[in-house]
């Protein structure tokens, strides 16, 4: 029987289904929260990536070179065993190239012409790796952070939309002004569920060529920026309530909120120096060659000068 | 004459190679001088005030191999930005911390806000949350009457405390690749110089509780704290504890603190003087951080008296609870079964 945490890690289900079962949240309001919080499958975005043919031929010609190697230098050494060792045929001769001499060469030969380059185009080529693969873990972390808010935003919506039911339970003569700053308090928390889902669909839809592809990286970039709007918002209208704002709880998931949203633009940074270093290296020379040969794609920026301009202001304080 | 160039010659020589060589130290010794722990370039704190916190984080690395680092900022510019790329500059080169626990502490009292940054290794004994309670809850009542050194203190034995516990639990999460800051931490208004923030005082109920015994006193006080009633001017205080606390930054975070610490707390039987004026309730020498109370009888009823304790009882860097030996007071009647050592530490019943 499979586990309760297995099935709703996060509690997500149970605490969407208790504030649907409370009226705190329309159907429709609850299924867009649920949708909203799926992970991503546990696909590894960068394994198709990582599955590149040049690594895998590389070893098999390096392989093949070895083995010539030596064949060469056993084909080289020639004759049989003699009772009477002469050696007077391996010495040098005034003006001649004595045979264990040649064999030297054809070894050495061999390794300028092929080993070498062939190392150094191993060199070259796990470097790129190496800045790929930065790329790919800032992306992740991006990730991470991304689900981690949508994780925080479930309990975000109870607690205001809680707030909301009791202030229209317990002031029933509710003045007008009140009445309409709880309705801008529920009308931000519709805003969030909606953009917040719209986000993850963004997500979801392009998981694996998000990082190589700048339209649908900009797609997400503008879903999460509107994600994070939302959640301002929303305490842009609690400032209205100090009850509300003033409770250990809120302050709470306040600190939390920021926190990721603050972890957010940390990783977004790290992400496009990443990129930028990896897409800087291989367009230079001899990186370029490393890099159309082994089809590195070169990765997205996340649209960071206008963007960030227009990148929510979200300050709880 | 010659002889007098030549000396003359060689003297030179050897003073500017001695120039050349104590510059050079001292070079040398600059570059490899550890950065300082506190770093006001808003000149906000005394020469003195830096000197105290500087030995007092030394101990939080020392005890707990966490690297706490002071800066105070004329113009941070975006203050989130700043603390993550100076966090990176300062602990990627120098940290004094062998697992990574870093912990930078920004104050830009030009935009007047705070943030405390926390490396990866921290966060989960230092999650985003906490870190927000000790900047709001502990730090910023102190910024608000001026005294930021107090301010960083106070939230530095918060820290210390949590990091006891922290040790004492689950421990760390020491992990190489978290060294660095990935943004963790929090940022609050500093409100510096805002004056004396007010706690609202939770209605008193009908009737005052009782004190026909220090328990019932000591029940008050815990209750009062646990409603984070702050007022000076409870039945239960002595009239001298009443005007002590009334000059008093008294912030929510100590509040619960009082509450946290005594819940664990096993009281001993009420020692009365011969008098029946004093009386005292203490705790097992094993409950280090349990202090204990002092009371006065007035009129029949009991009440607390914090100015003796607050002269004679001080806390150690585990927070255990010891007297200082200089203070003489008149509850020492009921130690007199405990030794105390040199320090004023209870070490054994006699």
């Amino acid at each position: 029987m499979a586990n309760l945490n297995e099935i709703d890690p996060n509690g997500h289900a149970e605490r969407i289904g208790r504030m649907e079962r409370d009226g705190l949240l329309t159907a429709s309001q609850a299924a867009q929260l649920r949708e909203s919080v799926q992970p991503r499958g546990a696909e590894d975005i960068t394994t198709s990536l990582r599955a590149r043919w040049p690594a895998r031929w590389i070893g098999v010609f390096l392989v093949a070179i070895a083995v010539v190697a030596l064949g060469a230098a056993l084909t080289g050494s020639g004759g049989g065993p003699t009772t009477v060792q002469d050696v007077s045929s391996a010495l040098n001769q005034p003006g001649g190239v004595g045979e264990m001499n040649a064999t030297v060469s054809k070894l050495i030969a061999v390794a300028i012409l092929l080993i070498v380059p062939l190392l150094l185009w191993a060199v070259l080529h796990n470097s790129l790796v190496a800045k790929e693969e930065n790329v790919f873990e800032a992306w992740a972390q991006t990730e991470s952070n991304f689900q981690r808010r949508a994780d925080l935003v479930p309990a975000l919506v109870e607690s205001v939309t809680r707030f909301i039911q009791h202030e229209s339970e317990t002031l029933t003569d509710i003045a007008q002004e009140r009445s309409q700053a709880t309705g801008r308090l529920a009308q931000a928390v519709d805003e969030l569920i909606n953009t917040q889902k719209q986000a993850a669909e963004v997500l979801r839809a392009n998981p694996e060529l998000l990082i190589e592809n700048q339209e649908k990286l900009a797609q997400l970039f503008a879903g999460q920026t509107s994600v994070g709007r939302s959640v301002g918002n929303l305490f842009a209208v609690v400032e209205a309530y100090p009850d509300l704002r003033s409770a250990d709880q809120f302050l709470e998931l306040q600190a939390q909120l920021e926190g990721t949203e603050n972890r957010i633009n940390v990783a977004r940074q790290r992400f496009n120096d990443a990129v930028g270093d990896f897409n800087g290296t291989m367009r230079k020379l001899p990186w370029s060659l490393v890099a159309s040969a082994g089809r590195f794609q070169r990765k997205a920026y996340f649209q960071s000068e206008e963007d960030a301009r227009r990148a929510p202001d979200i300050n709880f304080n | 004459m010659r002889q007098i160039s030549t000396s003359t010659k060689r003297l030179t020589i050897a003073l500017v190679a001695a120039i050349i060589v104590v510059g050079g130290l001292s070079v040398v010794r600059e570059l490899n001088a550890p950065p300082e722990l506190v770093e006001d370039d808003a000149a906000l704190m005394s020469p003195e005030e830096r000197a105290f916190l500087a030995e007092f984080h030394r101990f939080l690395t020392k005890d707990h191999d966490i690297d706490y680092r002071v800066i105070t900022v004329k113009d941070s510019g975006d203050i989130d930005q700043f603390a993550v790329k100076r966090f990176e500059k300062l602990f990627a080169k120098s940290s004094r911390s062998a697992t990574g626990r870093g912990l930078l502490l920004v104050v830009d009292p030009v935009q007047d806000r705070v943030r405390l940054e926390v490396s990866q290794t921290l966060e989960g004994a230092f999650p985003d949350a906490f870190i927000a309670y000790v900047e709001q809850r502990q730090m910023v009542p102190f910024f608000r009457t001026g005294r930021i050194a107090d301010g960083v203190l106070a939230s530095t034995e918060l820290i210390a405390m949590r990091a006891q516990n922290a040790t004492r639990n689950a421990g760390f999460e020491d992990e190489p690749w978290a060294t660095t800051s990935a943004g963790g931490g929090a940022v609050a208004a500093a409100r510096i110089g805002e004056g004396p923030e007010q706690i609202p005082v939770p209605p008193s109920p009908a009737t005052a509780p009782p004190t026909n015994t220090p328990q019932q006193a000591l029940q008050a006080y815990f209750d009062a704290m646990g409603a984070r009633n702050a007022s000076p001017d409870l039945a239960f205080y002595t009239p001298a504890t009443r005007q002590m606390l009334s000059g008093w930054t008294i912030t929510r975070a100590q509040m619960d603190s009082v509450v946290k610490t005594y819940r664990r707390c096993n009281a001993e039987p009420v020692k009365s003087d011969p008098t029946s004026s004093l009386a005292v309730i203490r705790y097992p020498i094993a409950e280090r951080s349990c202090a204990p109370f002092f009371f006065q009888n007035i009129d029949g009823a009991w009440a607390l008296d914090l100015t003796i304790m607050q002269q004679a009882i001080r806390f150690g860097r585990t927070n255990a609870w010891r007297f200082d030996q200089s203070v003489d007071h008149p509850y020492r009647f009921a130690f007199a079964d405990w030794r105390f050592d040199p320090s004023g530490f209870p070490s054994r019943a006699r």
